[in-house]
């Protein structure tokens, strides 16, 4: 129900009621925080990962200052510099305020920041979309009437997902992730590519899958935003051409020639440079503050090694935790390859189909990758969510889109009765647990199913209008 | 209609440009059904009501599960002497209360004495009487979240006393409570027989080699109700407060005040003894309903149930629904299932499924009872604490026949009662797990008959069924209906149609949320206020704000002007779909509650459709239709139920003092933190309001 208040809201084309959402779902989450105690939502395994959790963050820091190494006790597993970071605000009190309370506000913070990125993003889409449009000679006035405002409607989406509210009140640090992966995609849409290197940096150094957007990033970078295929643009300007001059050999051999965008290697090659630079930067800094306590080696062992071996089994809202209790150890290896291959499966054929809309499949693969990430949380959820909502324009169509909304709240729901019933009353077992997370899983599958059939009738659609107007034309 | 779906359907897929594919059957399958509702909702809403009456003869012999229990398999070692150590406890404290009036702490004194000589540890503890309060935001929070008084007056506190046995095989890791409640001031003879039952066994336990859990007995001190001492001692017992409380100041008798903790409590068992019995028997009444419908391990029911009955010659009682018992229709239905039974029976001899009538008909008395004590979820005795902590524990009302100044009769009552806790005691001693083997999912119709969640939950399915079904299909008929109504092209977003209606089916169910908090609000209003005044305040306020929704978010009032544009059945389709969720959601925290929710909501949501346009056609068919939906929606207002079944029950209530009853009634649903009362607010309310829209949709 989240997005329908920016349905209304866009219809009507004021901006200023884009702020007024805005700054009431800032006090929304102010007022949230205020409640810390009685939430308890820090410690729901829907919420806070082994990765997110503020709590072993606030451990970590502890056992550092404690001149021990913050990766002792396979307590904490996140990255040293958000413990250099954020360490400092778990420990702060202010006189009479909930503890933690500024590690809340760095959430809000964040989150704000994202939508305003998000922002940007949907602005230069939605020209994008306008300008191809028009190209395609769909709209004829000069106006973007019609159009959707998707950026707007992304960052209210944002703001206001109950995903993103849980994830931001609940003190997980995936509202920081998010930051580096809206940050990355940000820089590489205005082709800021310091800015884009930097994010992709963060991004892979915070939480590992987000090294999958490398590709969509290059592509953003080398052939611009989103449009439809290049063929029908030939089309429509061989079709103009027909009209002008027929009967030209040289000139329709000139335009075989460009059927091809050009790529723009030159930049590309300047965002590899600025990727190795950040990247040196970030280990040489990691290396410094855990220069005691056995130096980098030691970190990819406890985060990267963490996230890919998939030590901790407590539940949560993935399906690999249930199956990497049950398998025998000595599968496990084989098991661990196949699980994460399945991500990697999916990269180049989605990258081969989806080239020309490099931002959508950076969309798809963050999908993917939250639901087969090792320790998902409704942090990711919250993030494709709200990428998703970029593309209303193309999506208008997308079926099942009812079902899909019910499926998710019902899932959302669930997900707490089936722990309680597990957990607290102790007549259910785990398995109902996962059967919630199968069934998520499922959903989500769905979703990104649909997505992409919608995005690619969308094309298709595209192309049938090209042609009735040449024929119209002819 | 089927055929033209599917045209539709296969249309909507060369539309886009693929070759024509033949739909797989899963998705025919689910087309036929979507179009065909009306037919199917009938067919599988009565099955569920079908299926629900079925219950009683679908029930099932109970059986012990796990092997380790063996009950009865040992000889019982209870000897007169130890019956006669209780008997000297009870004549001890009839003589003490005699002479010594009012002095409530003297007695838990001597109990303790009692408790020491026979070689166990003791330990008092105070509590205070409140405890529960209803805080919003607690509601889900775990036991854990008592809060302590901040001034707390010493003029009232309860005092538990509670004694350890250690087992001398035990390693203190496991624990078995036996609890006594017992008011030392205003306490009937009755209640120091269970302290004579009790001691005796306890007498016992002090010697016998075989323990390997540590026995608890806890006296708690039911002054103020038998549920708070026993949770107030829980939760000392679970989660120690290192905060000194201002009880311990209160000291005028100079109680040692070290809390004894023994290990985990593998069961717990309650013990009270009752007036006396109209049967020939001893009558043994078992309570287990604890908060929000669980049931503790269907197991140690069995155990109590099979020694009561085949060693100690008890008559085993659970609650019934007596007015039931002499309802004609239910005879009926029950002489027809016997019939049908009979038929089966001829026809092949292995169908016995037939029960006889006067079987069913107290199968469902007590079916009834069962059902209706798990959906108000309030817990049937101070065994409900327990299973907050995941303890599995029952109420064990006993009745004897006898009146309770005879001397004779009571040393075999206790002989026998002991014998029962003794056997009982003895088999959960076995165990080397938490009770898991058998059912925590269940219905009982008889002590010796249960209906497991797999069988119920198929009424309940089958009841529920038709919603998702009908959704669909009023979601595909008003989308079309939409797509055509609108012609300008920019707003017509093919996919996202729905965004309206679920704005104000969304609005409504804020509203409900924010009506279910209300009361706390209501409460914290300073002074005194009758319960019909706090109703009517609730009443209004609701109301009111009802109104500023209708009023301030446009197209949510069925009366407004701008609603032409929305199509009801696209707002039915999403009442439904949120209806179903609500109820799967309760089914699963309360079975009970979401079964008879189901039967108030099902048909509401199925039969409700616009009365303008029925009452216009002035067609008989329609006209019926209107009235069904009026009376329909008339029946599902909680308050109008809550009249109507009081009526039922026999006590008419008219006019304001409704208002109070009703107050009340929900203020122990929500002092007892029961889910059935946020499912009211939460679920049910909204579900109606918007039922109620849709009848008085302009159209």
């Amino acid at each position: 129900m989240k997005d329908d208040g920016e349905m209304a809201e866009e219809q009507k084309k004021k901006p200023c009621r884009f702020w007024i959402w805005a700054l009431s779902s800032v006090f929304f989450r102010l007022i949230l925080i205020s409640f810390p105690g009685n939430l308890n939502l820090s410690s729901r395994p829907e919420v806070s990962t082994p990765l997110t959790s503020i709590r072993r963050l606030a451990e970590g820091y502890w056992l550092k200052q404690a001149s021990m190494s913050p990766y002792a006790g396979s307590m904490y597993h996140g990255s040293p510099l958000l413990l250099s970071l954020l360490g400092p605000l778990t420990v702060q009190r202010i006189n009479g305020q909930p503890s933690l309370l500024l590690c809340s506000l760095v959430f809000v913070i964040a989150d704000i920041l994202s939508a305003m990125l998000l922002r940007g993003i949907g602005q230069k889409l939605q020209m994008a979309y306008g300008l191809n449009a028009r190209l395609l000679g769909l709209l004829k006035s000069s106006r973007d009437k019609g159009i959707l405002r998707c950026g707007d409607i992304s960052a209210l989406v944002y703001l206001w997902n109950p995903f993103t509210i849980v994830s931001c009140v609940g003190l997980s640090t995936s509202p920081i992730e998010n930051l580096a992966v809206i940050l990355a995609l940000y820089g590489a849409v205005t082709r800021r590519v310091p800015l884009a290197a930097f994010g992709l940096v963060m991004a892979t150094h915070l939480s590992l899958y987000p090294a999958t957007l490398t590709i969509p990033m290059i592509f953003l970078l080398g052939y611009g935003l989103d449009a439809p295929p290049i063929k029908l643009f030939l089309q429509t300007k061989s079709v103009e051409n027909e009209d002008r001059s027929t009967s030209s050999v040289s000139k329709k051999a000139k335009f075989k020639q460009t059927t091809r965008v050009p790529f723009l290697w030159k930049t590309v090659v300047h965002f590899v440079f600025w990727v190795l630079l950040w990247s040196l930067y970030v280990l040489v800094l990691c290396g410094l503050s855990l220069s005691k306590y056995g130096g980098l080696e030691e970190m990819f062992k406890r985060t990267y090694g963490f996230i890919l071996s998939i030590e901790d089994l407590s539940p949560n809202i993935g399906v690999f935790w249930y199956f990497f209790a049950e398998v025998f150890d000595f599968f496990r290896n084989f098991f661990l390859i196949v699980f994460h291959v399945n991500i990697l499966f999916m990269l180049l054929p989605l990258a081969i189909r989806l080239k020309h809309r490099p931002c959508f499949l950076a969309f798809i693969y963050l999908t993917i990758s939250s639901i087969l990430k090792s320790y998902p949380s409704v942090g990711d959820s919250a993030l494709y969510l709200s990428l998703w909502a970029l593309f209303v324009n193309e999506l208008v169509d997308m079926k099942f889109s009812f079902f899909l909304f019910c499926g998710y709240l019902g899932i959302s729901l669930l997900s707490p009765v089936m722990h309680n019933l597990w957990i607290w009353r102790g007549t259910g077992n785990a398995n109902f647990y996962f059967g919630n997370a199968i069934g998520y899983a499922c959903f989500q599958i769905v979703f990104v199913v649909e997505s992409v059939s919608a995005m690619l009738n969308h094309d298709r659609a595209l192309k049938r209008c090209n042609s009735t107007n040449r024929e119209v034309k002819n | 209609m089927a055929t033209e779906k599917r045209e539709e359907k296969e249309e909507a897929k060369t539309d886009d440009g693929s070759p024509k594919i033949k739909p797989r059957p899963i998705v025919q399958l689910g087309i036929f059904l979507i179009s065909h509702s009306p037919v199917f909702s009938v067919v599988f809403s009565v099955a569920g009501v079908m299926a629900l009456l079925l219950l009683p003869l679908l029930a099932k012999n109970t059986y012990i599960s796990e092997n380790a229990l063996m009950p009865g398999s040992a000889r019982s070692m209870l000897s007169h002497r130890d019956v006669s150590d209780g008997s000297k406890l009870v004549k001890d404290i009839k003589n003490f209360r005699l002479n010594h009036e009012g002095q409530g702490v003297e007695v838990q004194r001597l109990i303790g004495k009692y408790m020491s000589e026979m070689g166990a540890e003791v330990s008092y503890q105070k509590f205070h009487p409140e405890g529960n309060q209803f805080h919003p935001l607690h509601f889900f929070s775990g036991p854990a979240s008592y809060t302590l008084l901040e001034n707390v007056s010493c003029a009232s506190y309860g005092v538990n006393v509670a004694g350890i046995i250690r087992a001398p095989r035990g390693d203190g890791k496991e624990s078995i409570v036996l609890v006594t409640p017992f008011d030392s001031i205003n306490g009937g003879d009755h209640e120091a027989l269970s302290l004579g039952i009790a001691s005796s066994l306890f007498s016992l336990l002090a010697r016998v080699t075989w323990l390997s859990k540590d026995i608890i007995w806890l006296v708690a001190d039911s002054r103020y109700g038998d549920y708070r001492p026993v949770a107030a001692w829980l939760n000392e017992y679970h989660t120690p407060s290192f905060q000194v409380s201002d009880l311990s100041k209160c000291d005028e008798l100079n109680i040692p005040d070290s809390f004894r903790r023994a290990g985990t409590m593998a069961a717990a068992l309650v013990v009270k003894v009752d007036g006396r019995s109209e049967r020939f028997e001893d009558t043994l009444s078992i309570y287990a309903e604890a908060s929000n419908g669980q049931m503790p391990n269907l197991d140690l029911i069995n155990v109590v149930n099979y020694l009561a009955v085949h060693r100690q010659g008890f008559y085993v009682k659970v609650e019934k629904v007596v007015s039931l018992l002499s309802s004609s229709w239910l005879k009926i239905v029950g002489e027809r299932f016997e019939a049908v039974g009979k038929v089966a029976h001829t026809l092949n001899p292995d169908w016995n499924f037939g029960i006889p009538a006067a079987d069913y008909l107290e199968g469902s008395a007590t079916l009834a009872s069962s059902l209706y004590s798990q959906a108000l979820g309030i817990p049937t005795g101070p065994h409900g604490a327990f299973r907050d902590y995941q303890v599995d524990a029952i109420t064990l009302k006993v009745s004897p026949r006898f009146h309770p100044d005879s001397k004779a009769r009571q040393h075999d009552f206790f002989l026998r009662g002991a014998q029962l806790l003794e056997g009982t005691i003895r088999s959960v001693n076995n165990l080397l797990e938490k009770f898991h083997q058998s059912f925590f999912l269940y219905l009982l119709t008889s002590p010796s008959k249960f209906i497991s969640v797999g069988v119920y939950m198929i009424a309940f399915a089958l009841l529920v069924a038709p919603l998702p079904m009908v959704a669909a299909s009023l979601y595909i008929d008003g989308c079309n209906a939409l797509t055509k109504s609108t012609h300008n092209p920019a707003k017509n977003l093919k996919s996202w149609k729905w965004l309206d209606a679920a704005k104000q089916v969304f609005a409504l169910h804020l509203l409900g949320f924010i009506v279910t908090l209300l009361p706390y609000f209501i409460c914290q209003i300073p002074g005194q206020h009758s319960p019909t005044n706090r109703s009517i305040m609730w009443a209004s306020t609701s109301s009111s704000l009802l109104l500023i929704t209708f009023v301030t978010i446009p197209g949510c009032s069925p009366f407004s002007s701008r609603l032409h544009g929305t199509n009801w059945a696209v707002l039915k389709s999403i009442t439904i779909s949120a209806a179903f969720i609500g109820l799967c959601l309760m089914s699963i925290i309360n079975f009970a509650t979401a079964e008879i929710g189901a039967l108030l909501l099902v048909p509401m949501c199925l039969m409700v459709r616009p009365i303008k346009p029925d009452l216009r056609s002035r067609r008989v068919k329609s006209l019926l239709c209107a009235l069904c939906s009026m009376i329909l929606v008339t029946i599902g207002f909680p308050v109008m139920f809550f009249a109507i079944s009081k009526g039922l029950i026999g006590e008419g209530l008219v006019g304001l003092s409704l208002g109070g009853e009703f107050w009340t009634w929900l203020e122990s649903l929500w002092a007892w933190k029961s889910a059935t009362y946020l499912y009211i607010g939460m679920v049910h309310l909204p579900c109606w309001l918007l039922c109620l829209c849709i009848l008085f949709h302009p159209c």
